[in-house]
């Protein structure tokens, strides 16, 4: 039995970071809607190609609904280990 | 693990540091494995830019410059990209190639990935063992170690069971039928899958006398036709129907493949013949016995030097040991052949006695025996046996030698000798080419016998498919001159020799 608190820590520590990792994207994401939301429409909005400086010109209104179907799709993440973990304290 | 009575190896601190070891292990895994799949995702990202990169043209971008000033730009030449392939090396190549690129190195993050993975699981697994014998022992009295000490008898059947191959008789038997098979291969067939030494012996037994029966079986058909020409006064006639007879006899057989079976029913009809004594079919299974005890080569050896005596002080006096050889064949032939018409001295019993009969009885002029010489000597004047023909002798030896061991066909008829000393010498060519082909074994293999045992590395050589091969070897051990060996093949019965391999 000792062996396994710690066990059941560490996995629910990953389970924590993974959390607030999701969280933290989850807020991210949600300031870009709320920034490409409100840009005028003549602006230009660039995209950073992942590991690298580059950054390339997109549609501001394409990015907008990407933005917020990421948005979604993390939420429904968050919800679904919310309520692993409600599930498990009723338990 | 622990022993409940004894002090247990395993000390909790001791348990508890491989457990944390273990752990740290898994950790390390989960990092890299996160650091791997990172790559990954960088990796799919690229490799789906690379796709989409050649879709326009030009594409507006932002250029930075330096970490935090960009300008405006442009971004052509969609399809040219410098791959890095590493120390510095780039090269160029269409976003085609580069998006194979990425998948190639995408093989390599993705086996890295699957190693870390099952080590992690490793790790893992002992992590848990590791706890649980850290409960086990904490809690000692909840486990009791269960042990069965297993006496070795059972462990050493294997060795017993390596004993039982013991290296001297049976790896020698199995090695020296696989030398034979190879070579031999094409006759015998069925040879090649003996499961026990029991049935190969069995097996070579059973082709030896077949072999016989065969020698038995040229002679014979000889034998019948000589019977009827027998009035015709000239034994080298006879000689050359024989041969002629086993030629297309031997080729017959060589159709039939094998050889063997035909010889076999062939054996038995003529089987009483063979004996001299009744060539009635009735006496078939007699015959076949004795085909089998004349074989024996001791006579052949006690016959040589009769013969020559005989020889020199008769009227030939420059015999060779092969010549005097092939004439006693000749003889016992004729004397079996003659056998029929007259059934004669049961006396003979071997070579020599025959040689004496034949010259005594039939001819008081030694007519026949000078024109056998003569024919000999002309023939083989080059090399004794194996000039070319010999071969044509060398059908009429098997038979004769047959008889001959049988010592029971002492019957001889000299009109039927003289005959064949004519005829030879004018068709000696026809029986070269059948002898090879023929499975017909001759009488030569007492000598063999007797030789093979000088030479017994000859034996396995003979890669020629021919069954007869291990005589020819023989008979060149005895006479370095044989050319025609070839033709002579068949004097000793191959399985014979392995035997006899085997037995020295």
């Amino acid at each position: 039995m000792s062996g396994r608190p710690p066990r059941q820590e560490e996995g629910e520590s990953a389970k924590l970071r993974h959390k607030e990792e999701l969280s933290r994207r989850i807020k991210e994401q949600k300031v870009v809607v709320d920034e490409l939301s409100n840009l005028k429409k003549n602006r230009k909005v660039y995209r950073q190609q992942p590991n690298s400086n580059i950054f390339f010109l997109v549609d501001r209104t394409e990015t907008l609904s990407q933005c917020k179907n990421t948005l979604d799709e993390l939420k429904k993440a968050h919800q679904e280990m919310e309520n692993s973990e409600k599930t498990k304290i009723k338990k | 693990m622990e022993a409940p009575g004894g002090a247990s190896p395993l000390s909790p601190a001791l348990v508890g540091r491989l457990r944390q070891e273990h752990e740290k292990v898994v950790t390390s895994c989960q990092e890299k494995i996160q650091h791997w799949k990172k790559v990954e995702s960088d990796y799919d990202a690229l490799q789906e830019r690379l796709r989409t990169l050649p879709d326009k043209l030009s594409y507006d971008i932002m250029v930075p410059f330096g970490p935090l000033a960009f300008m405006p730009g442009k971004l052509v030449h969609t399809n040219e990209v410098t791959v890095l392939l590493g120390d510095n090396w780039f090269s160029k190549c269409s976003a085609k190639q580069a998006v194979a690129l990425v998948e190639h190195r995408k093989k390599h993050v993705r086996k890295a990935l699957d190693d870390l993975q099952k080590v992690m699981k490793n790790f893992e697994s002992r992590v848990e063992f590791t706890e649980d014998l850290q409960k086990m022992s904490d809690a000692a009295g909840e486990f009791v170690d269960i042990r069965e000490e297993i006496e070795d008898d059972s462990i050493e059947t294997k060795g017993k069971y390596r004993t039982a191959h013991k290296p001297h008789s049976k790896p020698k038997v199995s090695n020296v039928f696989e030398v034979d098979f190879p070579a031999n291969g094409s006759d015998t067939k069925s040879m090649g899958r003996f499961q026990s030494e029991e049935e190969l012996w069995a097996r070579l037994e059973e082709l030896e006398r077949q072999e016989e029966i065969l020698g038995e079986l040229d002679r014979m058909p000889d034998t019948v036709e000589t019977n009827g020409e027998d009035t015709t006064s000239s034994e080298e006639e006879k000689e050359e129907k024989r041969t002629d007879l086993n030629g297309t006899y031997r080729t017959e057989d060589c159709i039939t493949q094998g050889s063997f079976h035909r010889e076999v029913t062939n054996s038995d009809l003529f089987g009483g013949q063979v004996n001299g004594s009744t060539y009635y079919h009735s006496d078939d299974e007699d015959d076949i016995d004795v085909g089998d005890s004349s074989v024996p080569t001791i006579f052949f050896s006690h016959t040589v030097e009769p013969k020559r005596v005989r020889i020199n002080t008769g009227k030939n006096t420059t015999l060779k040991f092969s010549e005097k050889k092939e004439e006693a064949k000749r003889k016992r032939k004729n004397s079996n052949g003659n056998g029929h018409a007259t059934p004669e001295l049961p006396n003979i019993k071997t070579p020599a006695d025959i040689y004496r009969v034949f010259v005594d009885v039939v001819n008081g002029e030694y007519v026949p025996r000078k024109s056998i010489l003569k024919s000999r000597s002309r023939e083989n004047s080059v090399c004794s046996d194996t000039s070319e023909n010999s071969a044509a002798e060398f059908d009429d030896r098997r038979g004769v030698q047959r008889s001959i061991s049988c010592d029971e066909a002492t019957q001889s008829d000299n009109s039927e000798g003289i005959l064949e000393e004519e005829e030879e010498e004018g068709q000696q060519q026809l029986p070269k080419k059948h002898p090879p082909s023929s499975g017909t074994t001759e009488a030569f293999s007492g000598t063999v016998i007797e030789k093979e045992p000088l030479s017994p590395s000859l034996i396995p050589h003979p890669v020629i498919a021919h069954p007869v091969l291990p005589t020819i070897l023989e008979r060149k051990s005895e006479e370095v001159l044989s050319e025609a060996s070839e033709e002579t093949t068949k004097r000793i019965s191959k399985f014979k020799a392995a035997r006899m391999q085997q037995t020295n």
